[in-house]
């Protein structure tokens, strides 16, 4: 039974691979670019504390907030593998077709392809970036390693983190169905996220009412959790309950997404031929 | 054994207006339109049975395949393909055919086609040895070789075709469902697919639905054909009755010297057929036209009225024949008909089966 979902589904996630290393070069470039924002945003952030002249802001230290950036650009490297943008060309281009004539199901396919992409982005670069942050802390900031038991956390906490995301991004990505056009959407989603998620800011430095309202979203569980477990900032209990309410939300939007791919299907329409 | 039962597709799309202001106004309006691309058709089909199913631009042809693959549900009815409905079975369905959709790839892009075989021999679980079996056979038959290597995104059409007919039978399908399959190519490669398409079924008695402008394809490979004008069914039966019923016009084409010119050959034509004919044959069922470039005759007639032998037995005795060609009805020009619904209107609907 696993051994045949594995057989079915382990070439999708290869072929993204490889396909990844094929046209590396297009991908070297969003690293660029990629990059240049986690230098603005440190720099941004070193002013903030300057001109503050407070040692800590949100809960976070300055140093804390260094570790934060980098973590935050690692984490939604490796999790943010977008399927609506392939479902909605697959949905506009009719090529969802020639994935439901296999004996396939279309969302496990897809989400198995992007964890070829996660993968690939998790070695580069995001491993890298990861060895040269815990270096420069040790080095630069006089920060103790990160303790293996806690990098072991933060792992199993984006492996849920990136379920969560391509979970609630078909739901998404579903919308194509309906609009056959998401291009618009997409943006929107993006800047949302980039809030909601805690990456542009963290969440701790949102009014408390703003931030009981988040808890009952699934974003912060996307990149906010995690990355606040690399910094040790919950206790165990805390940690636990995290991870929970990540698996939580695993399930939700697991369950939202077969209802919604039910209802889609029933109206499914393949343009073209 | 596929059985479809009255099914029906009707797309509701929102209605589209002209221009820019009708773009805008497009945006509020909840109007739709409907179309009903595919309307209460009903089939049956036995293994191993190659079934042509043709009908002009638009008919429902891919709607219908669509629907029996299990990529559009119908608004009405069912199919049963060996008793698995691929509406509410897609997955169980999708493991026993192979489907080629002539304009589009099932296969990895980016990828080397040796390896979109290996992906597909792991997703339909296909066990090694069968698998290197039926890769020696679509090498035989497809000519795979050649270009298995090669990123299937730099494959020409023709090889592509090939590939993807190949990627539908690496699971050695019991149904094999092709959506224009010739569509682009040149002469040779059409051969080629249809002798794979014909090898395969005569080796593993593989059912085999056909759609195609082409009608070389369903000469060369159907037995049977089913016409579709707009969604409805028009014809279903044989190729053979098809051309009983509505090929009975002959042309005889003659070689000739030293040619009298057509009224007189018309006359004495008309005489020595009508000699001793209780039904005298009217001059305007026969057709001549005579050819002075090529010194050819033609005279064409419907073989219900007058005699083949008759005609050839008249001719031979008023003018040198040279050479001599008896022609059928092309079905291309039967099929043309039917589109043009000359004939499909009182045609029988041969939905006996
Ligand atoms: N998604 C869709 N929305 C609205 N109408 C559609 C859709 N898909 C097909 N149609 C309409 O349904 C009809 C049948 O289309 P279909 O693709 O089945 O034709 P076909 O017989 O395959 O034609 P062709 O020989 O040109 O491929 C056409 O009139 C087409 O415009
Ligand atoms: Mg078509």
């Amino acid at each position: 039974m696993i051994r045949h979902f594995m057989h079915t589904y382990l070439p999708f996630a290869s072929n993204e691979l490889k396909r990844n290393l094929a046209y590396k070069g297009a991908f070297y470039l969003f690293i660029v670019c990629d990059l240049m924002e986690v230098f603005i945003s440190y720099y941004l952030w070193m002013a903030i504390y300057q001109s503050s002249g407070k040692g800590t802001l949100g809960g976070l230290s300055k140093n804390e907030m260094v570790v934060y950036v980098i973590m935050v650009f690692i984490t939604s490297t490796i999790i943010m593998q977008s399927i609506s943008r392939t479902v909605s060309r697959d949905v506009v281009k009719g090529n969802i077709a020639m994935t439901l004539i296999k004996p396939v199901d279309y969302r496990i396919s897809l989400i198995s392809g992007q964890v070829g992409n996660l993968i690939y982005h998790f070695i580069v670069p995001s491993l890298f970036v990861w060895i040269f942050l815990e270096v420069y802390k040790v080095t630069v900031l006089g920060e103790p390693l990160v303790s293996p038991g806690r990098a072991a956390l933060y792992l199993i906490s984006i492996c849920l983190s990136f379920l969560i995301y391509v979970l609630f991004d078909f739901c998404f990505g579903m919308v194509a169905f309906f609009t056959t056009y998401i291009f618009g959407l997409s943006m929107a989603k993006e800047v949302l996220l980039s809030f909601l998620t805690g990456r542009l800011i963290p969440i701790s430095f949102f009014p408390e009412a703003f931030r009981k309202v988040f808890e009952y979203l699934p974003f912060e569980s996307m990149v906010y959790s995690p990355v606040m477990i690399y910094l040790g900032k919950y206790s165990v209990r805390e940690t636990l309950f995290v991870i929970g309410r990540q698996a939580a939300w695993v399930i939700i939007l697991y369950l939202l997404g077969s209802f919604i791919w039910k209802k889609v299907t029933n109206r499914l329409i393949v343009l073209g031929g | 054994m596929i059985e479809v039962k009255s099914i029906s597709k009707e797309f509701i799309s929102p209605k589209k207006y002209p221009g820019l202001k009708g773009a805008v106004k497009g945006l509020f309006s909840t109007e739709k339109v409907k179309k009903l691309a595919v309307d209460d058709i009903s089939f049956s089909i036995a293994d191993g049975e190659i079934v042509g199913y043709i009908g002009s631009n638009g008919a429902g042809k891919s709607t219908t395949i669509k629907m029996m693959t299990g990529i559009l549900r119908p608004t009405r009815g069912e199919c049963l393909i060996d008793g698995i409905n691929p509406a509410t079975d897609r997955m169980a369905n999708a493991a026993r055919i192979g489907v080629v959709f002539g304009q589009r790839t099932q296969l990895w892009w980016d990828l080397p086609l040796s390896e979109s075989y290996t992906i597909l021999k792991e997703i339909y679980n296909v066990s090694d040895e069968d698998y290197k079996k039926q890769l020696a056979f679509l090498n035989e038959t497809l000519g795979l070789e050649e270009f298995f290597d090669k990123t299937v995104r730099t494959l020409s059409l023709g090889q592509r075709m090939r590939a993807d007919l190949g990627a539908a039978l690496i699971h050695n399908p019991k149904v094999l469902y092709l959506d224009e399959p010739t569509i682009g190519l040149d002469l040779v490669v059409k051969d080629k697919i249809r002798e794979a398409i014909h090898e395969i079924n005569q080796k593993y008695k593989t059912t085999v639905i056909l759609t195609t402008h082409d009608i070389e394809d369903i000469e060369k490979l159907c037995s049977r054909i089913i016409v579709i004008d707009k969604g409805r069914k028009i014809y279903d039966g044989t190729l053979a009755d098809l051309k009983e019923t509505y090929g009975t016009t002959r042309k005889i084409s003659i070689k000739t010297e030293d040619f009298p010119g057509i009224g007189k050959v018309r006359a004495a034509l008309s005489s020595s057929l009508n000699n001793g004919n209780k039904e005298p044959v009217g001059d305007n069922e026969l057709e001549l036209n005579f050819n002075p470039d090529e010194s050819r005759l033609e005279i064409s007639f419907d073989k219900n009225h007058v005699e083949v032998s008759d005609v050839i037995s008249s001719l031979i005795r008023i003018i040198t024949v040279k050479d001599i060609k008896i022609q059928e009805t092309e079905l291309a020009s039967i099929v043309k008909d039917i589109y043009n619904h000359n004939l499909g209107a009182n045609g029988p609907e041969g939905g006996g089966r």
